[in-house]
């Protein structure tokens, strides 16, 4: 279980853009579950009741980002680091979360390449899958102590 | 646009392009958008370093779709929805300043399915790819007489 304050320490995304609560569940360099609670009260609900497509693979990318981050944090605590989102492949979407749901976001590293890493992506609203497919990210760590604090998780 | 949206069905709060430069329904739509750096998102991605979201990028190619399926249209409302995005690639950062163009074309329709081909570029530089499938369900408004 990892929550938001520690997600904050991997991840450099804020508001309005931080777009994953808690982690359930991780194990890192491998796969993690996430989840995203939606409220009325977020920016994106005006006029419409749905959790954008485009914001939902930024959510997974988030997961990802965690799960890379979280792993060169264990062999280095002070490890910095640059994560990128790099790519989506073959992901359908069967609805869009509404309003009072909340998402469970499901990642699992399957492949690496050099700095790209592929992760198989799915998202479930209680048992419901509503979509899945494959996310790519780049994640590049650097010497720790470099100046600077680079974006970690994704772009 | 926000009309649009609103016929279209679309769930995004904002619009992301600024202007549509050229549209051929049926076939191809150009779209532009000039990023700022007092744009909200931009605080949160990230504290200091602006750069914009990926998938925002990809929402301006999906807004550009959006665009091409009105101007296909005339009449009757329009539910579209976003069943799959395929060969997405991020390969540049955007920056406050940069001028993006998203170009968009249709490349097959199967029945409500619509399949898309979408570039977003800063000058000649390709910032992001993305084949986008949408389908677009006809709901006529009223009678014809």
């Amino acid at each position: 279980m990892m929550e938001n304050r520690e997600i904050q320490s991997i991840l450099p995304h804020r508001y309005p853009f931080l777009l994953v609560d808690r982690l359930l569940e991780i194990e890192p360099g491998k796969k993690g579950l996430g989840i995203k609670n939606l409220t009325a009260s977020e920016w994106f609900f005006p006029g419409h009741h749905s959790y954008p497509p485009a914001l939902l693979l930024e959510s997974l990318a988030q997961v990802g980002g965690i799960v890379l981050g979280s792993k060169a944090r264990s062999e280095d605590p002070q490890s910095q680091f640059t994560g990128l989102f790099a790519g989506v492949s073959d992901f359908h979407f069967t609805r869009c979360p509404i309003v009072g749901e909340q998402v469970t976001l499901k990642v699992e590293a399957t492949q690496s390449l050099a700095s790209l890493y592929r992760f198989s992506a799915e998202v479930f609203v209680e048992q419901e899958k509503i979509a899945g497919g494959q996310i790519l990210l780049s994640f590049v760590r650097r010497a720790s102590g470099s100046p600077g604090s680079e974006p970690a998780g994704s772009r | 646009m926000e009309d649009l949206f609103h016929r279209l069905s679309h769930p995004f709060p904002t619009v992301v392009i600024d202007r549509v430069t050229e549209v051929e329904g049926g076939k191809r739509a150009k779209a532009v958008k000039r990023i700022t750096a007092n744009e909200s998102y931009l605080a949160g991605h990230f504290p200091g370093e602006p750069i914009v979201p990926g998938v925002l990028t990809l929402e301006g190619i999906i807004q550009s779709a959006l665009v091409l399926v009105e101007e296909s249209h005339s009449r009757g409302k329009l539910i579209c929805s976003l069943e799959k995005v395929d060969r997405v690639r991020f390969k540049r950062a955007i920056v406050p300043g940069d001028l993006v163009e998203f170009l968009v074309d249709l490349t097959n329709r199967e029945g409500d399915l619509w399949v898309f081909k979408g570039r977003a570029r800063v000058g000649e530089e390709t910032a992001a790819e993305a084949n986008l499938v949408l389908k677009v369900v006809v709901r006529d408004v009223g009678f014809e007489l």
